[in-house]
């Protein structure tokens, strides 16, 4: 219980923070970092799964959430960027969303089959090595994908389906309505996706999960397929990685092989350490606290810098995120919300 | 094709001592150091701080002005530098870890931690425009049909020997052999009177040197930038796979054929256009070696389970 007061004040804490520092446009910031940290916080749940249920070491999140977010946009009425192609017909938004998450979680089978059989520490080697040939590819590939230039003018599809009263709202208050309806639409599903995952986690598949992350001989002593389950759990964390990188070019409004790259994974995965691995919803909490350091670190910025450029803002802010992940590791690596022993230290 | 195998011998030795390094002190400690490039890149920023002229701004923070050094004198201080930045690590971060029986994934969330953190130290302080050391240009001359500058041959004739001397160092020496003990068996060999933390530190100095060392070849053969050490790192990752991790000659050997593949792969025909998917390639090789023979070529089975 003491855990959820603390995680209560840290919260409160936070928002003050934000509302304290920009006297002006505070709904405005509020907006835009709820936005982010929901887009992160469903991504951490997605490695949550891997990692907090059944041990698995992934650090190529970014390739499930890019190859989530390329599969929609694609199939969405979109433009090139410079120059490119103009298709202006497509498929429903949500099929074309359905698809991208059945995408990445294809990609979590495609990945998950050869490599699931060894030790956690090489998957840790292989899902960042696949991350990097993902962007690799949609960096080259520059037909498909406009490469470095990326794909622009897909927003609309989302955008169209924004009700009024989401506009007005927006309008009144300054802040942007179609960031509104992207964050907004994000932590309904981080709510969709933590309710379907709870029923999961009390189920008797997920406790095989936790029995695997346990004692994978066991479970196999008892009969189970361990690499059948760990390769579902794969594709299940990564259809919710592909969910929230479709969020995340949604809320750019572009998508260029920049956009998933390899720091990407480490944000997500220090949202997840700071929120407690394990935990349901510790993920989307240590997400949002995240962000709210990550805002913190610009005025560290601002303070050891006159006027800092954006590698500097971008070198602080990592520095930082380094920290974070080596010191909750080390002196709290159950994070926020997550419990010690629910926690997979050791390789096997 | 041919006039990429002089490149893809300098990308082989770059990648092979990086996965010696690495490897080594995976057998070891078995800690996957995803610090490592960080390691590399310290030595070759190092010596860029040691031998760049003081009136250049090479450094973000315009209060520190380079020291101007000779080139050869930067080279073994970078060196001699690294092996104390390695042992440092050991005995403030990876000791107190190991002696508060942290698990090995733990360890390598801490590696990815302190990868990310000390790179974007870099950033902060060095140049983050690619910067060479001053050394003058020199033109491609042909060596038995291989293109190279003369430079260059000479930085793969010491890759060589230094690998030959980490041969015969953990073949012959007292403390070589003590490694491999604590490699094999660190229970065995604390038995057999081994003090097994004297070794491990022995060891993150050893392959700390050899890591900056990397990083200098690699500053003299490409250049200098503070993600330099991100960018090899999963070369060599896919060099320590492909010859078997915990091994030294299988990493050797595995660093050369994916350095020689990456480049070769830039005149296949297919890849025409696509410059940046020669990496891809080499780490695809690495997902396929593991799918078919985990344990890499010179690997032993036991390792991989």
């Amino acid at each position: 219980m003491k855990k959820y007061i603390i995680a209560f004040f840290l919260l409160v804490i936070s928002f003050l923070y934000i509302f304290l520092s920009n006297e002006t446009g505070g709904a405005r910031v509020f907006v835009n970092l709820m936005t982010f940290a929901g887009i992160y916080g469903l991504a951490a749940i997605g490695i949550n799964v891997h990692f907090g249920w059944t041990g698995l070491l992934n650090f190529g999140h970014a390739a499930f959430m890019g190859i989530g977010a390329y599969t929609t946009v694609l199939l969405i009425p979109h433009s090139l960027g410079r120059e490119g192609v103009v298709i202006s017909s497509g498929l429903p938004l949500p099929l074309a969303i359905l698809i991208g998450i059945l995408a990445a979680a294809l990609l979590g089978l495609f990945l998950g089959l050869p490599t699931l059989r060894l030790r956690g520490d090489y998957l840790a080697i292989v899902t960042i090595a696949a991350a990097e040939i993902f962007r690799l590819l949609v960096r080259d590939f520059e037909d498909l994908t406009g490469g470095v230039y990326g794909i622009i003018q897909f927003s609309d599809s989302l955008q169209n389906s924004r009700p009024d009263f989401i506009t007005r709202f927006g309008e009144s208050y300054d802040i942007s309505p179609s960031q509104f309806w992207v964050g907004l639409l994000t932590w309904i599903s981080i709510i969709v996706v933590l309710l379907i995952l709870s029923r999961l986690k009390k189920s008797p598949w997920g406790r095989a999960l936790r029995a695997v992350r346990e004692d994978e001989d066991a479970v196999r002593a008892l009969g189970k397929n361990a690499v059948l389950l760990k390769l579902q759990s794969f594709m299940l964390g990564a259809a919710i990685g592909g969910l929230s990188g479709i969020f995340l070019v949604f809320n750019y409004g572009t998508v260029q092989a920049s956009t998933f790259v390899p720091v990407l994974t480490f944000y997500v995965w220090a949202a997840l350490i700071l929120g407690g691995v394990g935990s349901l919803a510790g993920p989307a909490l240590g997400a949002v606290i995240f962000w709210v350091i990550i805002a913190g670190t610009d005025s560290i910025s601002r303070f050891l810098f006159e006027s800092p450029d954006g590698q500097q803002l971008a070198g602080v802010r990592f520095v930082i995120v380094g920290l974070l992940i080596m010191f909750f590791m080390i002196f709290r690596p159950s994070g926020i919300l997550g419990k010690k022993e629910e926690l997979l230290l050791d390789v096997k | 094709m041919l006039e990429q195998l002089g490149n893809g011998l300098l990308l082989g030795v770059i990648i092979a001592l990086g996965s010696v390094a690495l490897s080594l002190l995976y057998g070891v400690t078995r800690i996957v150091n995803f610090a490592h490039g960080e390691i590399i890149a310290f030595g070759a920023i190092v010596a860029l701080f040691f031998s760049s002229s003081p009136d250049s701004t090479l450094l973000y923070l315009d209060r520190f002005s380079p020291l101007g050094i000779n080139f050869s004198t930067s080279v073994i201080l970078s060196i001699l530098l690294s092996g104390v930045f390695g042992g440092l690590l050991e005995l403030c971060l990876f000791k107190p870890l190991r002696k508060n029986n942290f698990g090995n994934i733990a360890v390598l969330v801490v590696t990815i931690g302190l990868s990310i953190f000390l790179r974007h130290v870099y950033l902060l302080f060095a140049s983050a425009k690619p910067t060479s050391y001053i050394l003058e240009l020199q033109r491609r001359e042909d060596y038995f049909g291989v293109q190279l500058t003369p430079r260059n041959v000479q930085v793969l004739i010491i890759g060589f020997a230094v690998m030959v001397f980490v041969g015969i160092f953990l073949t012959y020496t007292r403390t070589g052999k003590a490694m491999r003990a604590v490699r094999d068996s660190s229970d065995l060999a604390s038995i057999s009177g081994i003090n097994s933390d004297y070794i491990i530190l022995v060891t993150w100095v050893f392959s700390s040197m050899l890591a900056g060392f990397t990083g200098i070849i690699q500053g003299v053969i490409n250049n200098v930038r503070w993600n330099m050490g991100f960018l090899i790192l999963l070369l060599i990752f896919a060099g320590t796979v492909l010859g078997g991790i915990g091994t030294s000659f299988g990493a050797m050997f595995g660093g050369f054929i994916i350095g020689i593949l990456v480049q070769l792969s830039v005149g296949l025909e297919f890849m025409d256009g696509h410059t940046e998917a020669k990496n891809a390639i080499a780490l695809a090789l690495m997902i396929i070696i593991l799918l078919v023979r985990p344990q890499g070529i010179f690997g032993s089975k036991d390792r991989i389970s």
